[in-house]
């Protein structure tokens, strides 16, 4: 099963993702889960950055209103707005989970 | 084209999972496809009638009334959770409807793809 998930916080939501078992995963930060791809804590990035086979999003309105720039989030993970959430919820994914 | 429901169960108007939402209903919209929104909990506030925007406040009346004009988007609030908030029928925009939440897990029934966004 493919499965798109929204992490809306920092700290917390990650253990969950960790125990899910599937043939395709995408995380989409968005609201304060951006500041998993925005800021590095003791000086190393997300650790859920890490984790293998995983597509990273996050959005573009969330990431300007919380002051980070575009071009200055971490490289592993690809900007998008509504419309390519819309696109990747109906073409890319079939479950949608809300963290 | 597909249809896209999303259950909300956010907090009161100005939270982020409800700004989302509609945002996301937004965007489904314009791309074509239907969307059917409900609303639970305290999200059940976005459905009451006068509501006055201010800067700064988010204000989605508008937004929402012009996606029900496209015909493709459905909301519904929860009569359970209004009434216990001290809000009832009549207090209620009209392009809102009334359910009990059989009218949400009928729409995901019908859905392509189900979005639950609890609260925050």
């Amino acid at each position: 099963m493919k499965i798109i998930s929204f992490l809306s916080h920092y700290r917390h939501g990650a253990d969950i993702l960790e125990r899910i078992k599937t043939t395709k995963l995408g995380i989409v930060f968005v609201g304060n889960g951006i500041y998993h791809v925005g800021v590095s804590e003791n000086g190393k990035p997300s650790p859920l950055l890490d984790k293998k086979d995983v597509s990273f999003y996050a959005l573009i309105d969330d990431i300007e209103t919380r002051g980070f720039k575009i071009e200055g989030i971490d490289k592993r993970v690809k900007p998008v707005s509504y419309e390519d959430l819309v696109d990747l919820i109906f073409n890319e994914y079939e479950k949608v989970i809300w963290l | 084209m597909g249809k896209l429901t999303i259950g909300t169960f956010a907090s009161l108007v100005g939270s982020y999972a409800m700004d989302f939402a509609v945002k996301l209903s937004e965007a489904a919209i314009n791309k074509g496809h239907e969307v059917d929104l409900w609303l639970s909990g305290n999200a059940t506030m976005l459905s009451k009638k006068g509501q006055k925007s201010f800067q700064d406040y988010s204000y989605h009346l508008k937004t929402i009334e012009g996606l029900s004009s496209t015909g493709r988007f459905n909301i519904a609030t929860c009569d359970a959770c209004s009434e216990a908030r001290g809000y009832h029928k009549d207090d209620t925009i009209s392009c809102c409807k009334r359910n009990t939440m059989d009218w949400y897990l009928a729409s995901c029934f019908t859905a392509d793809r189900v979005l639950m966004i609890g609260g925050d």
